[in-house]
């Protein structure tokens, strides 16, 4: 009996990921307002990204399981904070935010140190988003005009994302690899 | 005698009761301490409450109203109205091309003047509530810190034909030094 095809979670974690990162940015840069953010926060970058993580336990993927179900619990909880400002529960002023980007930069630097291991593709995604969340950090304690700077600053950290999603999914649809991700930066 | 005296106690009577009448005029007339302090309220209310903040400067019976004053709520970076609460047709609206009867940029002027460390005043010409006709209004301008977003500004005038802008700079001065503030 021929064993059951599955599919990587990890093409939905990146594209939650990437894709709510990009809205985020085009917030940031003030293309939109945040109500894209906050629902596309919830569902895509929240609820599927965590669900993905979740499912990355069953292959074995420690790396995976841990960042696409942190991020997708940061996306829910981002959202859920700015809710909560709207409804008056538990706000979050500017600097309560700045100090929750902050613990999502430490949480980041140790996932940097291990995507390193995996491809050069990842540790670039993870080089731009660690540089995008120290550029916020920064954008909330003194500097406000870094936000449009992180905001371009992480659109190019989503497009990465959805580079390396597209290689798991060209690489099982046309059967060979066509969009290089790269040897590990530490071997 | 007794009738000078008592023609004296009626002047005296008829001229506080004259003092009496205008004084409620003048307790509707916002000065330039309740407009700094009102800004920089609103400024810590945004900083707190982030964007979600914005609509309540939209109501014009709410608490960003007061005398003869109001706080908008305006993007620098982005040349947009965020909230007015007298004028909801400005309301994300360009605000760079707006000038007074002058031809004065308001809001470049005072996006200019709300990106200095403490803020500052800004002289041009705009409707007084109520008023009907165009009045000299000095703004106090200054910028707001929010969380996802640059450039956002808070602002609140006084309607005065006789202060001066040294004069606001200096009282400007006064209220940003503990020591001097509890002077006045």
């Amino acid at each position: 009996m021929a064993e059951q095809k599955l599919g990587n979670p990890a093409v939905v974690g990146l594209a939650g990921f990437g894709l709510t990162t990009m809205v985020l940015q085009f917030h940031n840069v003030g293309w939109i307002g945040l109500g894209p953010v906050v629902w596309l926060g919830l569902i895509f970058g929240g609820l599927a990204q965590m669900i993905a993580g979740l499912q990355e336990m069953k292959t074995g993927n420690n790396f995976g399981y841990c960042a696409f179900t942190g991020y997708g619990c940061f996306w829910i909880a981002l959202t859920l904070l700015l809710l909560g400002n709207h409804y008056n529960i538990y706000t979050s002023s500017k600097t309560d935010v700045g100090w929750f980007l902050i613990s999502w930069t430490l949480f980041t630097v140790i996932l940097w140190i291990g995507a390193m291991r995996v491809s050069s593709a990842l540790a670039l995604t993870f080089t731009l988003l660690l540089i995008g969340f120290i550029l916020l950090d920064l954008a909330h304690f003194g500097y406000p005009d870094l936000t449009v700077v992180a905001g371009y600053e992480l659109m190019v950290t989503a497009a990465m994302a959805w580079y390396i999603m597209a290689h798991i999914i060209y690489a099982d649809l046309f059967g060979r690899d066509i969009l290089p991700v790269g040897k590990p930066w530490i071997s | 005698m007794k009738f000078g005296k008592t023609i004296a106690v009626m002047g005296l009577l008829l001229a506080c009761g004259g003092v009496r009448a205008a004084a409620p005029s003048e307790a509707q007339v916002a000065n330039a301490e309740e407009v700094v302090n009102k800004v920089r309220a609103a400024a810590r209310f945004l900083h707190d409450k982030g964007a979600s903040g914005y609509s309540e400067f939209n109501n014009k019976d709410g608490k960003w109203v007061w005398k003869d004053s109001y706080v908008f709520v305006y993007d620098c970076r982005k040349d947009r109205m965020i909230a007015h609460p007298m004028r909801p047709d400005l309301v994300g609206k360009p605000i760079m091309q707006v000038t007074d009867n002058s031809g004065k940029y308001i809001f470049r002027e005072l996006c200019k003047a709300g990106n200095e460390a403490r803020g500052g005043w800004v002289e041009y010409s705009w409707p007084k509530p109520g008023a009907g006709r165009l009045s000299r209004k000095i703004s106090y301008a200054l910028a707001a810190d929010i969380s996802f977003a640059a450039g956002i500004q808070v602002s609140a005038g006084i309607y005065d034909e006789g202060i001066t802008l040294p004069e606001l700079s200096q009282f400007l001065e006064r209220m940003s030094d503990p020591a001097k503030y509890q002077a006045l």
